[in-house]
């Protein structure tokens, strides 16, 4: 029997559906690659333009995005390598993005990366003369990071210029003159981030910050706790468990992210910024 | 010369390749408004800065689509000849398209830039960012500079439309001309800074300086840090950026006036 034109093409219709369907409710169960969206790449300032047609302000904005999109809690030590290299490029392209320069001094010093956030602070500084904040937040580094109390006090100073005449631009200027004796206030750190929370737009940003502000205050407590060991027993802790068998703490807390508390050299408690070693050396 | 400028200007607003850019124009301003989304600073001044790079690009679109629809295709369809049976010298007819084109990209730059500004206003909902953006005759000015970049553009589409005897070679140069254009102040100012210690790119300095004889930097023309920041930009620098516009301008449509007088049809 000889099928005519459109009978031929129902036919062809109908295995076509029949090929179709079956096919896609069988891929609907196949496993999915996986795809890191973590900082691995960042990619040079020539390509970052020429992706963005010429516009180094649209290159900066699509940047600045992935730098805000990636998930901080999961990252590697060497991610904020690259999360700063990307700011860093962030800020060359335009050194006023203010979202840049908020995100990293919220991330980028309390991971290691002091020096490409201050490159990208001073930026912002020079190009946002109406804004305090870079100025600020780069005295604060200076301070809590680097110990360098004279330095933080003048950075403030030239903070306090860029607000206006009045109360507030005198108050920075007295904590200009509080900060030279204040390195390594812990107490400082925490009323510093909780502002930056309290100014947060973006909910998933804010939380970030706010469990920012838990470990450090988890810190504090903890490092009070040491204190009062060494003044009982006339000694410093070795490890943390002797706060917890001393009966200072009930337990060692666990902070909402990254990998707990440690001892450094000198005895003092501090924030672990990699996995624990195994006993065998393995991590 | 005026009724070719509104023969193309009728033309141009019942294309309907331009009816879908102006579509792909209000979806990057789209884009902006959802981009604000991301900022947990500055909403307004991201949905401003991502839509102002929607409306360059738009523009930009606009005037290649443009200037290919009324002049690449007329040439390449030989409809050309029955414009130039009038008794009027051929550059009229090349002049009164260009300010044609001029005239529907300052139509568009208006709408999109009045559609951009709704949305900027609405970005971020309740939140009030600390430093909010300018409004007013920065944002226009601002736009203005977009809209002169677009008008270099088609300048330069024209000129390879009066040489080209392929439609499509207009909207493939122009493209490549804006995108070169724009980015050559961010690049000269990369080799300038040493280029991050990079020797072997420091050996280009000698040829990007050389691509200042002929290609204008079209980032002078992009003044958008005034509305988003409050920085006023160097009024030399504007006036500079506009003066070698306008020169360039002048030259291209001249050159192409110059090849289309000794064009033969055949």
């Amino acid at each position: 029997m000889k099928l005519n034109a459109n009978a031929r093409l129902l036919l062809v219709t109908i295995l076509a559906a029949m090929v179709f369907v079956p096919s896609a409710q069988r891929l609907k169960l196949a496993p999915r690659q996986s795809v890191n969206v973590e900082m691995q790449v960042a990619l040079p300032l020539f390509v970052q333009v020429a992706m963005a047609a010429g516009d180094r302000f649209l290159a900066a904005n699509i940047a600045a995005i992935r730098a805000l999109w990636v998930d901080n809690f999961k990252m590697q030590k060497e991610e904020f390598k690259v999360l700063a290299k990307v700011q860093e490029n962030v800020s060359w392209l335009n050194p006023g993005h203010e979202d840049n320069y908020y995100i990293a001094a919220a991330i980028l010093p309390w991971n290691g990366e002091v020096e490409a956030a201050q490159r990208i602070l001073a930026r912002a500084t020079t190009a946002r003369r109406f804004d305090y904040q870079p100025a600020f937040y780069y005295a604060f580094n200076l301070l809590h990071f680097k110990g360098d109390a004279v330095g933080a006090s003048n950075w403030m100073r030239e903070a306090a210029e860029y607000l206006p005449e009045g109360n507030n631009r005198l108050q920075m200027q007295n904590l200009a003159a509080i900060w030279l004796d204040r390195a390594g206030d812990l107490d400082l750190a925490i009323s510093v981030v909780e502002a930056m929370a309290r100014q947060a737009n973006r909910g998933d940003f804010r939380r970030y910050l706010q469990q920012r502000v838990i470990r450090l205050e988890m810190l504090r407590d903890l490092r009070e706790a040491a204190a009062r060991y060494q003044q009982r027993f006339g000694r410093r802790i070795v490890a943390l468990s002797d706060l917890v068998e001393s009966g200072i703490v009930a337990e060692v807390p666990k902070p909402p992210f990254g990998y707990g508390f440690a001892i450094n050299e000198q005895g003092q408690v501090v924030l672990q910024d990699s996995p624990p070693r195994a006993p065998g050396g393995q991590r | 010369m005026i009724s070719f400028l509104l023969s193309a200007w009728r033309a141009g607003l019942r294309s309907r390749s331009i009816q879908a850019v102006l579509v792909l124009g209000v979806l990057l301003v789209g884009v902006a408004f959802l981009s604000a989304a991301f900022s947990p600073r500055q909403p307004k001044t991201v949905a401003l800065d991502v839509g102002l790079s929607g409306v360059r690009f738009s523009l930009v679109l606009f005037a290649l689509f443009w200037v290919q629809e009324l002049v690449g295709q007329e040439i390449q369809r030989r409809t050309v000849l029955f414009a130039l049976t009038y008794p009027v010298p051929r550059g009229h007819y090349i002049v009164g398209r260009y300010l044609a084109v001029l005239g529907l990209l300052a139509l568009a730059a208006v709408m999109l830039g009045m559609l951009l500004w709704v949305v900027v206003l609405n970005a971020g909902g309740q939140y009030e960012q600390a430093f909010g953006v300018a409004p007013g005759a920065r944002y226009w000015l601002t736009i203005l500079g977009l809209w002169i970049d677009a008008a270099v553009v088609t300048a330069f589409a024209l000129f390879v439309a009066s040489l080209s005897t392929v439609s499509m070679l207009p909207l493939a140069l122009g493209l490549a001309f804006a995108a070169a254009g724009k980015s050559l102040g961010a690049v000269t100012e990369y080799l300038a800074r040493g280029a991050d210690g990079g020797g072997e790119v420091m050996r280009l300095a000698p040829v990007v300086d050389a691509i200042h004889w002929f290609l204008p930097d079209l980032s002078r023309l992009d003044w958008r840090a005034w509305p988003m920041y409050g920085v006023a930009p160097d009024s030399t620098a504007i006036a500079g950026g506009a003066l070698v516009a306008l020169a360039y301008i002048v030259l291209l449509v001249t050159l192409a006036v110059l090849a289309f007088n000794r064009r033969e049809f055949q």
